[in-house]
């Protein structure tokens, strides 16, 4: 009786989850007389393959998907390795000021993005990047949580690593690159898959940089669909499925990296 | 190891940090005291955009909104926490179950707010079919205040039960079992273990999961901007408000004495967290 409460409510939820997504790419796949069917259809009687084309077609669709993997590439490598270097050296050095260092790297985890987008702004223009894509990458990537989870990535590693390497004539940069970095690689890997989630569904910033329509990322284009198409929804859900399966790939292959990550407390 | 050279290590970090979050925040507190836009040089004046904006009836209908907007933490906390409960046991479908209540979370927020939008729509839109089936009559969900709230703040808690979920499983992790298997052996109904042992131990993973979602709440845009795009500004929340000052006005001064309060809001919040965690340790 207990057993049946409980999956009855877990199947309840996870349907409630799940069952969305399935609307979505049902929409997606309905030809026009369908869409506004009463009542409305799961399945559809034929299905409208040419959404997907529309949607490429109607929109500069591959330029904004180019962007966005442009923006996901540059945004992960810059975030992992800023933060795998600021990591090691708070974890592995002592030297004058860095507690100091380590208070702004907390403090940067306490400013809420939404709110600091009107300075960024401007700096973005002065910097003459307004506009472009490294007006979306580069304000974003350092960020506070990431240094924060290298850093306690790097404490786990044993001294004696370190001083043997260093005995043996390692130098500092060899010392990270080739002995201390692969031994984060699970760390890396959490960080990158979370980085590239928040990079890829990005929204508001890009939102705000980005003017030209080639220069969309297919979040800011898909809003942009979403005004122009209100009454061509079809169009909407093929662009939102094409979207969506990047991250749905990324999640299914990942996700003890994402359970690792979210138990490390970072992510949001 | 002692050496100067860590500063090398740490300059891309700090520089970057220091430029792009440190400096902004400490810019928009000086901006929110200046009449500031694109078009005139910007001038001192005190406290003047906050008089502006708490006379104006937008404002503080946002704020009122925003403010409303944390009462889904609760309920956020009350499933996740029951479905963390649920899949805690390693079975054949835990992995399936956490999967699938995790991809509302790694799904972008502006296809969240497609696929609810359309599911939300007012003529044959599927929920009100859905509920017509129970014979009741077709809601405004996007049009209707404060109906629309409640329109919002559902999609808000569908996309955050994975999350605070997972964050729950990771507390639930590290409680030792002893107790709980000690106060079964005791007659302890599976109630009474919840309440009696595993809130209590749970107590920085709740405090961590009512912060977040709090302060998560009170910086919603995305699900407005996307959902309910054409409601009136008093239906909609306070970085709504701010992306239009700053962004359709441009008025940066007002904008970034939005800010100020936004900041001051979820301080609050990750203060007191600090503050809980300190008493803990």
């Amino acid at each position: 009786m207990r057993k049946v409460l409980k999956y009855g409510i877990l199947v309840l939820f996870v349907t409630a989850a799940v069952f969305p997504f399935i609307w979505l790419l049902s929409t997606s796949l309905k030809g026009a007389e369908e869409l506004f069917a009463f009542p409305p259809k799961l399945i559809p009687n034929k299905l409208v393959f040419e959404n997907y084309s529309g949607a490429w077609n109607s929109v500069p669709f591959g330029t904004y998907l180019v962007n966005s993997v442009l923006i996901v590439i540059f945004s992960v490598t810059l975030n992992v390795l800023i933060a795998s270097l600021a990591g090691f050296a708070l974890a592995r050095f002592k030297f004058k000021g860095r507690e100091f260092f380590f208070l702004i790297v907390l403090a940067s985890m306490m400013v809420p993005k939404e709110i600091i987008i009107i300075p960024l702004y401007i700096i973005v223009l002065k910097m003459s990047l307004a506009d472009t894509l490294a007006g979306v990458v580069i304000p974003f990537a350092a960020d506070g949580f990431s240094i924060f989870l290298m850093r306690q990535s790097f404490m786990s590693i044993p001294k004696e690593i370190e001083e043997a390497a260093l005995v043996d004539g390692c130098s500092l940069p060899r010392l990270w690159w080739s002995i201390m970095a692969p031994m984060t690689k699970a760390s890396m890997a959490t960080l990158a898959i979370f980085s590239f989630i928040g990079a890829w569904g990005d929204f508001l910033w890009p939102l705000v940089v980005l003017k030209s329509p080639e220069n969309y990322t297919l979040q800011v284009g898909l809003n942009y669909m979403l005004g122009t198409f209100i009454n061509n929804y079809r169009y909407v859900a093929a662009g939102a499925v094409l979207t969506i399966i990047p991250v749905v790939l990324v999640f299914l292959f990942m996700q003890k990296y994402f359970e690792k990550g979210l138990f490390a407390g970072i992510g949001k | 190891m002692r050496n100067n050279k860590a500063y090398y290590f740490l300059l891309p970090a700090i520089v970057l940090l220091a430029l792009f979050v440190i400096v902004p925040m400490l810019q928009i507190f000086y901006f929110s005291f200046l009449k500031y836009n694109l078009f005139e040089e910007s001038k001192f004046v005190f406290f003047k955009n906050y008089k502006l904006l708490f006379a104006d009836s937008n404002f503080r209908w946002t704020l009122f909104n925003s403010i409303i907007y944390i009462l889904v933490t609760p309920v956020i906390m009350f499933v996740s926490l029951m479905l963390a409960l649920l899949v805690r046991q390693q079975t054949r479908f835990t992995k399936f179950f956490r999967a699938s209540l995790f991809l509302p979370v790694v799904t972008p927020i502006v296809i969240v707010g497609i696929i609810w939008r359309w599911i939300f729509t007012e003529e044959n839109g599927l929920l009100n079919y859905l509920l017509s089936l129970f014979s009741v009559n077709q809601l405004h969900w996007l049009t209707n205040y404060p109906l629309n709230i409640l329109s919002i703040m559902l999609v808000v808690i569908w996309r955050g039960m994975g999350y605070y979920m997972m964050l729950f499983l990771a507390g639930l992790a590290v409680i030792p079992r002893e107790q709980e298997e000690a106060s079964r052996l005791d007659g302890a109904n599976k109630f009474q273990q919840i309440y009696y042992i595993i809130l209590p131990m749970l107590k920085p993973t709740l405090i961590l999961v009512f912060v977040t979602s709090a302060t998560s709440a009170i910086k919603l845009f995305t699900e407005i901007y996307t959902i309910i795009p054409g409601a009136p500004m008093n239906n909609k929340t306070l970085v709504a408000y701010l992306y239009q000052q700053s962004f359709e006005r441009f008025d940066f001064g007002m904008g970034s004495a939005v800010g100020v309060v936004i900041f001051l809001l979820t301080f609050a919040f990750s203060y007191t967290n600090i503050k809980l965690m300190e008493r803990e340790a």
